[in-house]
């Protein structure tokens, strides 16, 4: 600084100085003033937070249905947020527990009784005799898949079952065809073929998917998950860990030193496998990922008969904290309706859920239709049943499965030191 | 860093009140009496104002988060619930916790191979570029470049892919070595060391300090050494060793510190994927565990507990770091 022998200058610099600061900070102040303002209204036009996880692909086709709403309802401006899934729950957490959630937000089955115990959670069942939300022509039940205790905090979106994909190419070579009712004995069988004849292992490596153990479970009575807690045994885990071992060692589920390399591509998109037990829409993510043809079999059963599946579904939630209860509604019940949504988003997050939407999307590519004979056989034969309710913690308890068997598999912990120590972590997730 | 900005920023109005021409400070205060002191009053509100953004982000987002992470620590807190206080269970619960203990030994395996690593790679370079030779200066920035980028999260990636199977390094060491891991990135054994070698990689910081170090060195002391027949290793062990040993305890301090949080590059060099780090928990250093238990668990008083618990490790290995340094750290002054 120049001083200039009187002294006053500097000192009036100084003046200068303390005002540009008062200034500044008091403009700090307006500009975090303004960012607080999220959703508001604003000369009757309403503003709302809508979030969600996905691929930006998903972000695409959403942003277009997006517009299509907003200039159908030009009263409501929507604004958007996405991160992969695992973020978005993160950062969904957070701002639940600091009272500020997105208005309306995806959500799926197992976070349902968790933001519902968290008081998180809508019931849209007073919008809906408001008459601004239609829960009337969905399909095979899903109308009541997000109810809680009589109470409406979901509205599926497209639903989707668990199946097993299977890469084509691998099974036609080893003449393997799967057919409805095969059984577990015929399933491994089939592994031990493929691992002998097409010199790859037969499957990812089943025994850390949670909703694949739940079928099973429901094949024999149980499910994963009561209300409450847990619905098997640390006998029921033990036994399904000791044959997983079995078939990491021999070959027929892939090393699983490979596996997790490879993400976060799928073991199956990767070639490391013949077949994986997953969600039916996966077919279209391993099919841009992978070099192979992908398709869906049968689940195998135990008695021939019963795979015990259910359709799942994305839903849409909104917050009890939303100020703008019917705009969130009326936004709802024009993603789940319109047509013209459908053709939009087609089945990237599983089938439409309403007949509406079903009728107005028909695939013309291989997989998607494969998606929807796959979904149309499992109405047609019978074979779908009720998902038991997942209990708050569900997703812990979800991620320590899969860590836990990963372990396992790996060898870093024996059959019975895992199954203690999934019990034990469950236990603390659950609260029970 | 806190402790170093803490007396520069406390310096700042005594600084300015004993700075030189007229106007300012003590001089000024004698020759003019009253005026001046509160001219000088004035200059030290402005120096407190010059502070305050760092007072205030002090307080606001190192102070109070503490404060209240100290409270939390002995509390049931999932962000939601009101915090309810359970003493020491979570310190207890911790204990317990096969995984918590897990996560210690990544971590101290971690801080025992990889720190002692990384600052013998640092020395060793150090003492190629002290050398005098043309264009020492390119290769000091050469050599620096990688710790300004080996923490991003870029470069995490990029390890991953060159770790990975049947990628570069798993092919060196089939076709060199004859020995066939199917890539470190898998391997619940051998992930660590990519993540100790990324570590390594990044030898720049402490790389400057000991070339600083090696410059205050004293040429005669060498000659002298020489004239007697002392050898280039003996030369390093008996001069330029403790010669650097401030130096040297300076960044063992610093690198140890480090060591024990590091976070970002064990995160994703073991892949996110719901709640693990690495295959069957390989890199779950205790940060990431402590981010798993208090973002993805909800278990922020548990998660509390845990940085807590980190805080008094870390301060009692400064502890006996610094009670060590009477064995072997050299200082000139008290030489004399």
């Amino acid at each position: 600084m120049r001083t200039n022998g009187t002294g006053t200058q500097g000192s009036v610099d100084r003046r200068g100085l303390l005002k540009l600061v008062g200034g500044s900070t008091a403009a700090l102040g307006l500009t975090a003033a303004g960012c607080g303002g999220g959703s508001g209204s604003d000369g009757g036009t309403v503003t709302i937070r809508y979030a969600w996880w996905g691929s930006d692909d998903r972000a695409k086709r959403i942003n277009q249905t997006i517009e299509l709403f907003e200039k159908k309802h030009p009263k409501i401006k929507v604004k958007t947020d996405f991160q992969p899934y695992l973020d978005f729950w993160k950062k969904f957490n957070t701002q639940a527990s600091g009272g500020n959630p997105p208005d309306v937000f995806q959500n799926a089955v197992g976070f349902l009784r968790k933001y519902d115990a968290k008081n998180v959670l809508l019931d849209l069942g007073g919008q809906v005799e408001a008459g601004n939300l239609r829960m009337d022509g969905f399909r095979a039940g899903l109308d009541t898949f997000g109810e809680v205790d009589g109470r409406l905090l979901g509205v599926p979106v497209g639903s989707n079952s668990m199946a097993l994909v299977i890469d084509e190419k691998v099974f036609g070579k080893a003449g393997i065809t799967p057919r409805p009712g095969w059984t577990w004995e015929e399933f491994h069988a089939a592994l031990a073929k493929i691992r002998d004849t097409q010199g790859r292992a037969g499957d990812s490596g089943m025994y850390g998917v949670m909703y694949l153990y739940d079928l099973h479970l429901r094949q024999h009575g149980k499910a994963f998950f009561t209300p409450k807690g847990l619905g098997f045994t640390e006998a029921d885990l033990t036994d399904w860990w000791t044959k997983a071992l079995q078939g990491v060692r021999a070959g027929t589920y892939s090393d699983p030193k490979k596996v997790s390399q490879v993400k976060p591509k799928a073991a199956l998109s990767a070639g490391l496998s013949a077949c994986e037990f997953t969600w039916d829409n996966f077919t279209i993510r391993y099919t841009s990922e992978g070099k192979s043809e992908y398709g869906l079999a049968p689940v195998p059963t135990t008695d021939g008969k019963r795979t015990g599946q259910y359709l799942g579904s994305l839903m849409l939630s909104a917050s009890k904290r939303t100020k703008h209860p019917e705009e969130v509604a009326r936004f709802i019940d024009f993603m789940v309706h319109d047509p013209e949504v459908a053709t939009i988003m087609g089945y990237d997050r599983g089938v439409p859920a309403t007949t509406a939407q079903y009728e107005a999307f028909k695939p013309t590519d291989p997989v998607n239709k494969k998606i929807a004979a796959y979904e149309q056989q499992l109405v047609d034969s019978g074979v779908l049943e009720q998902i038991t309710p997942h209990p708050a913690g569900a997703d812990i308890a979800e991620a320590a499965f899969l860590r836990i068997a990963e372990e396992m598999a790996l060898g870093k912990s024996s059959v019975a030191e895992a199954v203690r120590q999934f019990f034990s972590e469950s236990k603390t997730a659950l609260g029970s | 860093m806190t402790p170093v900005q803490t007396p520069t920023a406390a310096a700042l109005p005594t600084g300015d009140a004993a700075g030189p021409g007229p106007g300012r400070g003590g001089a000024a205060e004698e020759r003019s009496g009253p005026g001046a002191r509160r001219r000088a009053r004035r200059e030290n509100l402005a120096g407190y104002l010059f502070m305050s953004p760092w007072i205030a982000g002090f307080a606001l987002l190192t102070a109070g988060p503490m404060i209240a992470s100290l409270y939390f620590a002995f509390t049931d807190y999932n962000l939601f619930d009101a915090p309810r206080w359970i003493g020491l269970k979570n310190f207890t619960d911790m204990f317990a916790d096969p995984r918590w203990r897990h996560s210690v030994d990544v971590t101290l395996w971690y801080v025992v191979v990889g720190t002692p690593l990384k600052l013998a790679a640092a020395l060793a370079v150090a003492l190629l570029l002290n050398q005098k030779r043309r264009g020492q200066g390119f290769y000091r920035a050469a050599f620096y470049a990688p710790s300004l980028i080996g923490a991003s999260v870029s470069i995490a990636v990029v390890w991953r892919a060159i770790f990975s199977d049947d990628a570069i390094v798993d092919r060196a060491q089939r076709s060199l070595l004859g020995m066939d891991v199917g890539g470190w990135i898998g391997d619940p054994d051998w992930i660590v060391y990519s993540l100790i070698a990324l570590t390594m990689w990044q030898f720049g910081a402490p790389m400057v300090i000991f070339l600083a170090g090696l410059k205050q060195v004293p040429r005669e002391l060498y000659e002298a050494a020489e004239v007697d027949g002392a050898g280039p290793w003996r030369r390093f062990w008996n001069i330029t060793l403790p010669m650097i040993s401030p130096v040297l305890f300076f960044n063992v301090l610093l690198e140890t510190i480090h060591s024990f949080q590091i976070f970002g590059s064990a995160y994703i060099l073991g892949g996110q994927a719901g709640g693990t780090c690495g295959p069957a928990d390989a890199t779950l250093v205790y940060t990431c565990y402590l981010y798993v238990q208090g973002f993805e668990n909800s278990r922020m008083g548990f998660a509390s507990a845990m940085a807590w618990m980190l805080l008094l490790a870390v301060g009692l290995v400064t502890a006996v770091l610094f009670w060590s340094q009477k064995r072997w750290v050299h200082y000139e002054e008290a030489a004399r």
